[in-house]
C-alpha cells in the first residue's frame, strides 16, 4: 500500500539526513563531527562564564535525585534542554559514546564530566529560529493558505525523525486545532516559542 | 490513514524537508518538556520546603508552650492562657466520659435536612451519609457525637497493630493521606467501590487538616468502620493529633461547622485519635503505616505500648511514677522536654541531602535561652551523632544527673523514651536514598531512614514490603529502596490545582501492588499541562515572595555583608548566596531569580532595596505600626494565629483585651521581639473592635494582611476547592495563561 511504503523510504535516509538537517541553515562544519563515532570530551575547551557555570551547577543539582552530585546518562539530554539547548537524542547518545540501554540507566556523570558535553552541544550550530520552524511546517501546507492539517502533523510527528508518542503529541497540540482540525502554523510557532 | 494519498505526495516532494520539520518540532517539544519539568520540580521543592518548615515550626511552638507550662508558676497568667491544651483528661472512668459526651439531650430540629443516623449503623445509612456529604449536607452534632462515641468504643478494643489477610481472594485497597479532600475520597469510592465484605480497605492516616472537609472524611471512615469492623482498618497519621490540628485547619473547621458543640467534638476526637491503631500488617508480609521506620523500630514494642496514652504524639504521657515524694514532677518533665527539644533542633537540611546547611534561626536561639536557665551540660556538638539511640542513652544519663535523688525511675523512663521514640518514628519518618538513619530535622520529628535499614527491618520481621504515606508525590505514589518501600498519597492537587495526582493501591493474595491513579477536580482537566504548571508555579512564587518579604531585615543584613561599599547593589551570585543563608530552604535561587526580581538592570546586578519595594505588602491599618513588628508578625502569622486560637479557650473567635495583652507577652517571649505596651495598644486600636472591646481574631489577622486567602499552604484552606470565578480572579495578575 502506497502510503505505508513511503514513510519507510524517508526513514532510511534519516540516518545521514538527521545530521545535516539541523545544520542546514549554517555551514556543513558540524556534519563531520556528527559522523565520528564518539566526541573526544577531554579536548573540549570550556568557555562558559563564571555566572553561567553557577547557573548550570544549580540546574544540575536539581536533577540529582540520589544525592551523590551526579546525574544518570539518561538524564543528560533533559538537563541540556532545561538549560536551553536543543540536542536530538541521537546527538546525546553519540556524545556519550553510544552506551547500551543499561549503561544509560545506571552510569552516572559528575558536573565536571557534564560540562564538556554541554559545551559540545552549545558549540554545534543547530539553533533554529522562528523562520526555520515556519519553513519546516510550510512543507505540510498543501493549500498554501497558512494552515496545516492537525491530523497530518500528528502522523508526521509519530512516524518521522525522533518519534513522539501519542501522549506527547496530544500535549503538544492541545488547543491548537480549530474546528476544522487545522492549525495556523505561524501562530503555532509563536505559541511554542513563547514558553 | 485517511489522507494517505495527499501525504504520499508531500513525502515524494520533500522527504528531507519533511523529516527536518519533524525533527525540529520534536526537538523543540522535548526541550519544552524538560524546561517544564524543571519548573515543576523547583515549584514542588518550594511547596515542600515551606510545608515541612511549617510543621517544624508547629513542633517548636508546642515545645515552647510545653516549656512554659513547666517553668512558669501555676498562677502565672501566661501559663493559664495555654494550660488547657495540656490538661490531662480530668474525667477518668468510661461512664463519666459517656456522660460528658452525651448527645441524648441534643435535639435535632425539624428543619434539619441532613442525614439521620440510627444505631447500630447499617451500610445503607453509611452510603446515604456519603451521598449527603456529596450534596454538601452537614451531619447534625447529635449524630456526630453519637457516631464518635460508638467509634471510640470500637477502637478501644482494637490492638495496636491490625493483622489482616488476603485470603478468600480478597483484594485489599490501601489509601494514603486524604487531608480533608472529600472529592478525592468520593473519587476513590467511585472508581473502586465503597468498603464492603468483599472490599476491605486500609486508610493510612492523615485524614484531616488542610482540606476543607476533614470532619466529613472522618465521619465516613468511622461509619464504614462501624459497619464493617473487620474489613475497614484505620492507621493513625501524624495529623491525627490535636496540636497539629491547631495550626493546620482541622480545629478551625470543626469549630466553624459546629459552633455549639465543636469543642466537645474536638475533645472526643482527641481520645479517638489516641485510640487509632498504629499499623496494619497484611498476610504477615506487608507492613502498612503512616510515616515509616527507623533503625530501632520494633513491632514487638509497638504491639505492647499503651497507645492511647499518647494523646499527642508530640508529647510523651506523664509517668505516674514521677509523682513520688522526692523531687518534683515539674523538674523531671522540664528535663525531658528540654532534652527532647534538643533532639529536634534543626541541623542539616535533608530535602537536598547534598546541601548541608546549619540552621540557626531565632527559634534555636530561644531554645538556647531555655537551656541557659537550666545550666545544661549537654552541648549541641554532643548531639550531632547520627545514632538517635546513642543520643537517647546520653539523655538518659543527663536525666539521672539532673535529678537530686537516685531514681529507680531512670530505667523506666528510658524505656518510656524509647517507646515514645518508636511512635514518633512511626508517624513522622521519611525514607532517604543514602544508607543509615538520621534525625529528621526538617520536619522536626522522626527520622530519615535508608535502604539498609529497610532491608534489615524486613529481614528481621520476615516481611517483604512497607507501604507508607506522609509525603506528597507527583504521581500519587513512588517506590524506593529497591521497590521495598511504597509511598502512597491519596490527596490529589495537594499543593495546588494540577500539582499532583492521587493514588491508591490494591493488594491481592500475590501481594503484588497494583497502583491506581486519579486526579480530582474538573478544573484540572480543563487546564493544559502548561497552564497547570504555570498556575502552581505562580502560587508557589507568591508564597515564596511573602516568605522573603517577612525576612526583610535579615536579608538586608546579609546583602550588606556582600555590599561593603554600600552601593545598594549586589551581584546575582552574591544575591543567591545571601538569600539562601537567611532562608535556608535549599532552593535553586539562581533559577528563581528572574521570577522573583522583576526589575532588571543592564549590568546584571540587583538593587536589593528596590527589590524589597517590589515585594512589599501593605496592611490596611498598618501604616502607623512599626515596620519591624509588622514584618515579624507577618513571618510568624501561622504561629500568631495558632496562639490566639489556643488562648481563645471557649473557641468563640474573640479574645478579651486583657488576654490579648497577655498573648502578646507570650508571643514576644517566643518570637524574641521587643513589644512595648504602647505597641500592643496600637495593635488593638488598629482593629475596629465593636464587641465590648473584645478582639476578633479573624479581623485581626485580616487587618494586617496576615491572611492570604489564596495561599493554601499556611491556612489549611484548599485553593483547589475554590470555584472557577475565584480561579480566574487569580489569573488576573498574570495575563499569560
Amino acid at each position: 500500500m502506497a502510503p505505508k511504503k513511503d514513510p519507510k523510504a524517508p526513514v532510511k535516509k534519516a540516518e545521514p539526513a538527521a545530521a545535516p538537517a539541523p545544520a542546514a541553515a549554517a555551514a556543513p562544519a558540524p556534519a563531520p563531527a556528527a559522523k565520528t563515532p564518539a566526541v573526544d570530551l577531554s579536548s573540549v575547551k570550556i568557555q562558559f562564564s563564571a555566572d553561567q557555570l553557577e547557573d548550570y551547577k544549580e540546574a544540575f543539582g536539581l536533577f540529582d535525585r540520589v544525592g551523590d552530585n551526579k546525574v544518570a546518562y539518561n538524564q543528560i539530554a533533559d538537563i541540556m534542554r532545561a538549560l536551553g539547548q536543543n540536542p536530538t537524542n541521537k546527538d546525546v547518545t553519540k556524545l556519550l559514546g553510544s552506551p547500551s540501554a543499561e549503561e544509560m540507566a545506571n552510569k552516572r556523570v559528575t558536573f565536571e564530566g557534564f560540562l564538556p558535553m554541554l559545551q559540545t552541544i552549545v558549540n554545534s550550530p543547530n539553533k533554529a529560529g522562528f523562520e526555520d520552524y515556519v519553513e519546516g511546517l510550510r512543507v505540510f501546507d498543501k493549500e498554501g493558505n497558512g494552515t496545516v492539517m492537525g491530523a497530518e502533523l500528528r502522523i508526521v510527528l509519530s512516524t518521522l525523525g525522533e518519534r513522539l508518542n501519542e501522549q506527547e503529541i496530544d500535549a503538544l497540540m492541545a488547543g491548537q486545532e480549530d474546528e476544522n482540525g487545522c492549525i495556523n502554523y505561524e501562530a503555532f510557532v509563536k505559541h511554542i516559542m513563547s514558553v | 490513514m485517511g489522507c494517505g494519498v495527499t501525504k504520499s505526495n508531500q513525502f515524494h516532494k520533500h522527504p528531507v524537508k519533511a523529516i527536518r520539520a519533524a525533527v525540529l518540532i520534536q526537538q523543540w517539544y522535548r526541550q519544552y518538556v524538560a524546561r517544564m519539568e524543571m519548573r515543576r520540580r523547583y515549584t514542588w521543592h518550594i511547596f515542600q520546603s515551606i510545608e515541612y518548615s511549617g510543621e517544624q515550626a508547629q513542633i517548636k511552638l508546642y515545645n515552647f508552650l510545653g516549656y512554659l507550662m513547666d517553668n512558669f508558676t501555676p498562677s502565672s497568667n501566661e501559663r493559664n492562657l495555654i494550660s488547657h491544651i495540656f490538661r490531662e483528661n480530668e474525667v477518668c472512668r468510661d461512664a463519666e466520659w459517656e456522660r460528658h459526651f452525651c448527645y441524648k439531650n441534643i435535639e435535632v430540629p425539624e428543619i434539619y435536612s441532613g442525614p439521620h443516623l440510627c444505631f447500630p449503623l447499617t451500610v445503607e445509612q453509611a452510603v446515604n451519609m456519603v451521598e449527603a456529604f456529596r450534596n454538601k449536607k452537614q451531619l447534625h452534632s447529635r449524630y456526630v457525637l453519637q457516631l464518635l462515641l460508638e467509634t471510640w468504643k470500637l477502637l478501644r478494643m482494637l490492638p495496636n497493630i491490625s493483622r489482616i489477610s488476603t485470603c478468600h481472594s480478597k483484594e485489599i485497597t490501601i489509601c494514603g493521606d486524604l487531608h480533608g479532600q472529600l472529592e478525592d475520597l468520593l473519587l476513590i469510592f467511585y472508581k473502586n467501590g465503597m468498603p464492603s465484605l468483599e472490599k476491605p480497605y486500609v486508610f493510612n492516616g492523615d485524614f484531616v487538616d488542610r482540606g476543607k472537609d476533614s470532619i466529613e472524611i472522618l465521619l465516613i471512615l468511622f461509619a464504614f468502620l462501624l459497619v464493617y469492623p473487620t474489613e475497614v482498618h484505620l492507621n493513625r497519621g501524624n495529623h491525627e493529633d490535636h496540636i497539629i490540628n491547631l495550626r493546620y485547619g482541622f480545629t478551625k473547621e470543626v469549630l466553624t461547622k459546629y459552633k455549639m458543640h465543636g469543642k466537645r467534638i474536638l475533645k472526643l476526637l482527641q481520645k479517638i485519635f489516641s485510640w487509632l491503631p498504629l499499623a496494619t500488617v497484611i498476610d504477615q508480609k506487608v507492613l502498612v503505616l503512616h510515616g515509616g521506620i527507623s533503625d530501632s523500630t520494633d513491632l514487638g514494642v509497638l504491639a505492647r505500648v499503651d497507645r492511647h496514652t499518647y494523646v499527642s504524639a508530640l508529647r510523651p504521657p506523664k509517668k505516674k511514677k514521677q509523682q513520688s515524694s522526692t523531687g518534683t514532677s515539674i523538674d523531671s518533665d522540664m528535663d525531658e522536654d528540654w532534652a527532647n527539644q534538643r533532639l529536634f533542633q534543626r541541623r542539616a537540611s535533608l530535602t537536598c541531602p547534598k546541601l548541608t546547611v546549619s540552621r540557626d534561626g531565632f527559634l534555636n536561639r530561644s531554645l538556647q535561652d531555655f537551656s541557659d536557665r537550666l545550666k545544661g551540660n549537654v552541648v549541641e556538638g554532643e548531639l550531632k551523632h547520627c545514632q538517635q539511640r546513642a543520643t537517647l542513652v546520653r539523655l538518659g544519663s543527663l536525666r539521672v544527673e539532673k535529678e537530686s535523688h537516685a531514681s529507680p525511675d531512670s530505667v523506666a523512663s528510658d524505656d518510656a523514651k524509647e517507646e515514645w521514640k518508636q511512635i514518633l518514628d512511626l508517624l513522622w519518618s521519611d525514607p532517604m536514598s543514602q544508607d543509615g538513619c538520621i534525625p529528621n530535622e526538617l520536619r522536626g520529628g522522626g527520622c530519615y531512614w535508608g535502604p539498609d535499614v529497610t532491608e534489615d527491618f524486613l529481614t528481621r520481621h520476615n516481611m517483604q514490603l512497607i507501604v507508607r504515606s506522609h509525603e506528597c508525590k507527583q504521581d500519587g505514589y513512588e517506590f524506593c529502596h529497591n521497590r521495598k518501600v511504597l509511598t502512597l498519597f491519596s490527596a490529589s492537587n495537594y499543593y495546588d490545582v494540577g500539582s499532583n495526582r492521587g493514588a491508591y493501591v490494591k493488594l491481592g493474595p500475590d501481594l503484588v501492588p497494583y497502583v491506581v491513579q486519579y486526579q480530582a477536580s474538573s478544573m484540572t482537566r480543563e487546564l493544559t499541562a502548561r497552564q497547570s504548571v504555570g498556575q502552581t508555579e505562580r502560587s508557589a512564587l507568591k508564597v515564596l515572595r511573602e516568605q522573603l518579604f517577612s525576612h526583610k531585615s535579615d536579608l538586608i543584613c546579609a546583602f550588606k555583608t556582600f555590599d561593603c561599599d554600600n552601593t545598594g547593589v549586589v551581584s546575582a551570585t552574591d544575591w543567591a548566596t545571601a538569600v539562601e543563608s537567611v532562608m535556608r530552604l535549599g532552593l535553586p535561587w539562581r533559577m528563581l531569580r528572574s521570577q522573583l526580581v522583576s526589575s532588571k538592570r543592564s549590568d546584571g546586578l540587583i538593587d536589593y532595596q528596590q527589590w524589597f519595594n517590589e515585594l512589599a505588602i501593605k496592611g490596611a491599618n498598618a501604616d502607623h505600626i512599626d515596620q519591624c513588628l509588622l514584618e515579624t508578625l507577618y513571618r510568624h502569622r501561622s504561629t500568631v494565629e495558632t496562639i490566639f486560637r489556643i488562648v481563645d479557650t471557649n473557641n468563640s473567635g474573640f479574645i478579651s483585651p486583657s488576654d490579648f495583652r497577655q498573648t502578646w507577652k507570650l508571643l514576644s517571649a517566643y518570637l524574641k521581639m521587643e513589644i512595648t505596651d504602647e505597641a500592643i495598644s496600637e495593635l488593638a486600636v488598629a482593629i475596629d473592635s465593636n464587641r465590648d472591646g473584645a478582639i476578633d481574631i479573624d479581623e485581626f489577622m485580616e487587618a494586617f494582611r496576615l491572611t492570604d486567602k489564596k495561599s493554601r499552604l499556611e491556612r489549611g484552606r484548599s485553593m483547589f476547592m475554590a470555584t472557577a470565578p475565584d480561579l480566574t480572579a487569580l489569573d488576573q495578575d498574570d495575563e499569560r495563561v
